[in-house]
């Protein structure tokens, strides 16, 4: 399906070591930019395996989340924090949504990544993000 | 489905690395646990952990579709 990701790449691969919610097998993921503000994350553990990002807006959704001692461990206390959110293009006709329950944080310095699961139950899981562009890859 | 009987204050111990304890029972109904694990463990309550696994994983039909145009576009690319 995509020619352009090798599995075996060390450059410019991000571990999660906790995995990500719903892709049990997929610890390794690289990113390609699509166009516009959107990137792919994709693993390199399992082929069926990816999602839209959008950086995180602080003018729309203010300061990103902090983390807890454990989740900064995971990330190797790296102080270089990249926060994105999951797009969701499917659940609607006219929206693409941002899930804002867990948004992902990535260090380049560190190469690690952590899907960031909030449970303050007033936050969103479909935020209206953008309406549908004729084409996602654009 | 293991079921162990705990005290406030004991704990139970999951493979060399997560420990669970009891700290608090609150009206018969609420239990409180302290949880600790290594960092590379993931320690989520079920029902947000299993509503984020769903939304990823439709989420995930948006960006293989994405993938699959581009490698179309590619492909079509490569022929002209």
């Amino acid at each position: 399906m995509n020619d352009e990701i090798d599995s075996q790449r060390e450059e410019g691969v991000f571990r999660f070591p906790q995995g990500v919610a719903g892709f049990p097998g997929s610890n390794r993921f690289a990113f390609i930019y699509t166009g516009g503000d959107v990137l792919c994350m994709q693993s390199l553990d399992e082929e069926e395996a990816a999602l839209l990002l959008a950086p995180w807006d602080r003018d729309r959704l203010g300061a990103p989340p902090k983390l807890t001692c454990e989740q900064r461990a995971c990330l190797s206390n790296a102080d270089d924090l990249l926060w994105m959110v999951v797009l969701n293009p499917v659940a609607d006709k006219r929206w693409v949504f941002a899930n804002l329950r867990a948004p992902i944080a990535i260090s380049e310095s560190m190469g690690r990544g952590l899907q960031c699961i909030r449970i303050e139950p007033d936050l969103p899981l479909r935020y209206p993000w953008m309406e549908h562009p004729e084409k996602m890859a654009a | 489905m293991m079921v162990l009987r705990r005290r406030v204050g004991e704990a139970i111990r999951i493979g060399d690395d997560v420990r669970i304890v009891v700290q608090e029972v609150r009206d018969g109904r609420v239990v409180r646990l302290g949880i600790e694990a290594p960092p590379d463990v993931a320690v989520h309550r079920l029902e947000i952990f299993e509503l984020i696994q769903r939304e990823n994983r439709q989420a995930r039909d948006g960006a293989l579709a994405w993938l699959s145009q581009r490698a179309d576009e590619k492909q079509t690319e490569e022929r002209v």
